[in-house]
């Protein structure tokens, strides 16, 4: 399902080269949970970023679903996004000037691949699902941090995504949100099949997870599948 | 996408303030030169000499007549000096293509207007003409014969009413539109019949209205041919005539008005420039202001062009809105100097006539797609630049 191949990411600054990742092998099977474990600056956003075709590799290869991400051209790129990936950050990142409904929309309207009605029909029963069925016509700024992550995930899953990305979904929030928003994480993992990749500093919540992945220092110091 | 033009609206009215002071500097600019452009056009239209704006080329007269002329001016000064009629036909000149004989006389109590007022009578070949029955605004159903007189534009009275000259009966057969040219707006034209009618009537018998004598010409060019080719032609072939052409009867005061609309369009063209440089800066900061949402956009499967259009239409929309803003604020501001425009032109000898609709339309259009094209232009080149980064260094804010 998803396989890295040497992918490393530095960035210029003015300190000179700094190296976020370097050269990590990585797979993870189709319908897996996996987590990703580390400190902070480990590189794990950046990881994330770049499987996810938000942040080009400064070398090596990223494959989802047998396709080499980073050879994909714009247009393909901007369809991979949309239609493979799910991807939830790490802080607030919804469009402050749409509803939420039509924050979780969004994606699927930019995609074109189903009706208006049939998408927004989709979105309501989505935000429904995450227990915000009262907010459909809020604004992000008029809604709970807590509940504004919790629409990034319905977002997230409006277009059925084969690879959902987490990237430390529930920092900053309190443990009864988490275990919530954990709770929708794994069901969609559990029922669906999507593969579940997500980053969380608490151990606890990896420790739920079939595969940890830990890293430091941009690579991967430990590596294990907890179930098969 | 309809999503995206309303987000594009929305992010104009997430910052109301800077989005209308945006549109009110598009809307000036664009209001300064459509309303220029418009008034420019006019003046430079209204200065053309009279048998110009006619439609005529040059005008061919006897050597000693007075040609004074001015906008206001259509023809000679009439004077006793004559020319006979069918000299330029005789003479076969291949640079002249159309020639229009007139016989022009002044006169004082006519029975025309108050009683001491000065009433050019015009005759006409009414085949040969055409400089006077194209701007035949309204006429009788029928054609122009003997003992029909057409009525400048300033001048009233019902068509088909009797209209006495001299104490003779005639017909008022037409009204031709306004000219903006003076004698053509107080004058009344007639056929060369009607008007050799009259010479009976006449205190003393003027020089040209005896048949085959005419006060000049108004000459259009052969297709092809130049002024100064007709010129020497006219001038070798027909003794003691002389040929006057529109830009020998400028006046200096036109000139100077004339340069000083020149140094306006170039006002005009730098006041352009500044505002496509201060949309496009602004459009800059506004995509970095909007990087992460850019990012998150992009993030989500928006494609780069349709990254580029939000950005665009939004400029579009605020600039095209300052555009057509502008446009109505031009229309407002000439429309409330019209009065005092039209007075001081005339003083200066310049007789004012509007730019047709048509023009004024196709000006405020072009007024209208320009601040659009400059808002376009503007968020292009930042926009561009943006979409071209990496999702993730948009949503974390650099770049
Ligand atoms: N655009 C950038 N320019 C320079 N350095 C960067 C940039 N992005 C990330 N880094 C550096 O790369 C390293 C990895 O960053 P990354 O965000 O991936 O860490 P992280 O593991 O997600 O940390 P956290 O747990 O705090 O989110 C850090 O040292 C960071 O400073
Ligand atoms: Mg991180």
């Amino acid at each position: 399902m998803l396989a890295c191949r040497q992918v490393s990411k530095s960035y210029k600054t003015e300190r000179g080269l700094v190296t976020a990742v370097a050269g990590i092998d990585l797979d993870v099977a189709a319908g897996r949970f996996a987590a990703i474990i580390g400190r902070s600056g480990s590189g794990k956003s950046t990881l994330m970023a770049m499987v996810g075709g938000l942040s080009r590799p400064s070398a090596g290869s990223v494959i989802v679903d047998g396709t080499d991400v980073w050879a994909l051209s714009d247009n393909a790129l901007a369809a991979f996004r949309n239609e493979k990936v799910g991807y939830v950050f790490q802080f607030a990142s919804l469009l402050p000037t749409l509803r939420l409904i039509d924050n979780v929309a969004l994606p699927a309207l930019l995609g074109r691949r189903h009706g208006a009605s049939g998408t927004y029909a989709r979105a309501a029963d989505l935000l429904e699902r995450m227990g915000l069925g009262a907010y459909l016509d809020a604004y992000p700024s008029e809604i709970s941090a807590g509940e504004q992550r919790r629409a990034a995930i319905a977002r997230a899953l409006i277009n059925d995504p084969a690879l959902l990305l987490a990237d430390e979904p529930t920092s900053d929030l309190d443990e009864q949100t988490e275990i919530e928003i954990m709770e929708v994480l794994r069901a969609v993992n559990r029922e669906v099949g999507t593969t579940l990749v997500l980053v969380t500093h608490n151990l606890a919540l990896a420790e739920q997870a079939q595969q940890i992945i830990h890293i430091a220092n941009g690579g991967i110091v430990a590596n294990g599948v907890v179930v098969a | 996408m309809r999503l995206l033009a309303s987000l594009a609206l929305q992010n104009l009215g997430r910052r109301r303030a800077r989005s209308l002071l945006l549109i009110a500097a598009v809307a000036i600019g664009s209001g300064v030169v459509f309303t220029g452009a418009t008034l420019m056009r006019s003046i430079d239209d209204s200065m053309a000499v009279g048998f110009t704006r006619l439609g005529a080329d040059m005008m061919v007269v006897p050597e000693g007549a007075l040609t004074n002329i001015t906008a206001a001016l259509l023809t000679v000064e009439p004077t006793d000096l004559v020319l006979d009629a069918d000299a330029l036909d005789k003479a076969h000149l291949a640079s002249v293509g159309r020639a229009a004989p007139q016989k022009i006389v002044r006169v004082e109590h006519s029975g025309i207007g108050s009683h001491h007022d000065l009433v050019d009578l015009i005759g006409i070949d009414p085949a040969r003409d055409f400089t006077i029955q194209p701007w035949l605004k309204e006429k009788l159903n029928r054609d122009l014969r003997a003992g029909d007189v057409i009525l400048g534009a300033g001048r009233d009275a019902p068509l088909g009413s009797q209209m006495l000259i001299f104490g003779k009966p005639h017909v008022v057969y037409g009204q031709l539109g306004r000219t903006g040219v003076g004698t053509h707006e107080r004058g009344v034209f007639m056929a060369f019949e009607t008007l050799e009618a009259l010479a009976g009537s006449m205190p003393q018998r003027p020089a040209v209205l005896a048949p085959g004598k005419v006060t000049g010409f108004l000459v259009e060019l052969a297709p092809g041919s130049t002024a100064l080719q007709a010129r020497f032609a006219i001038l070798s072939a027909l003794k003691g005539a002389k040929v006057v052409t529109g830009e020998s009867s400028l006046s200096g005061i036109r000139q100077g008005l004339a340069a000083l609309l020149k140094g306006i369009l170039a006002l005009m063209g730098l006041m352009f420039a500044s505002m496509a440089v201060m949309v496009s800066v602004l459009f800059s900061a506004i995509v970095t202001e909007r990087r992460g949402e850019l990012g998150m956009l992009k993030a989500i499967g928006a494609r780069r062009s349709q990254i580029v259009g939000m950005m665009v239409a939004e400029a579009v929309i605020a600039t095209g809105v300052g555009g057509i803003l502008g446009v109505i604020l031009g229309v407002l501001v000439m429309r409330l100097y019209e009065r005092s425009l039209v007075y001081y032109l005339e003083n200066i000898g310049v007789p004012f006539v509007w730019l047709d609709l048509l023009q004024t339309v196709a000006f405020a259009a072009t007024a209208i797609v320009l601040a659009s094209a400059i808002g376009a232009l503007g968020a292009l080149y930042p926009a561009w630049r943006a979409s071209r980064r990496d999702a993730y260094d948009l949503v974390r804010g650099e770049g």
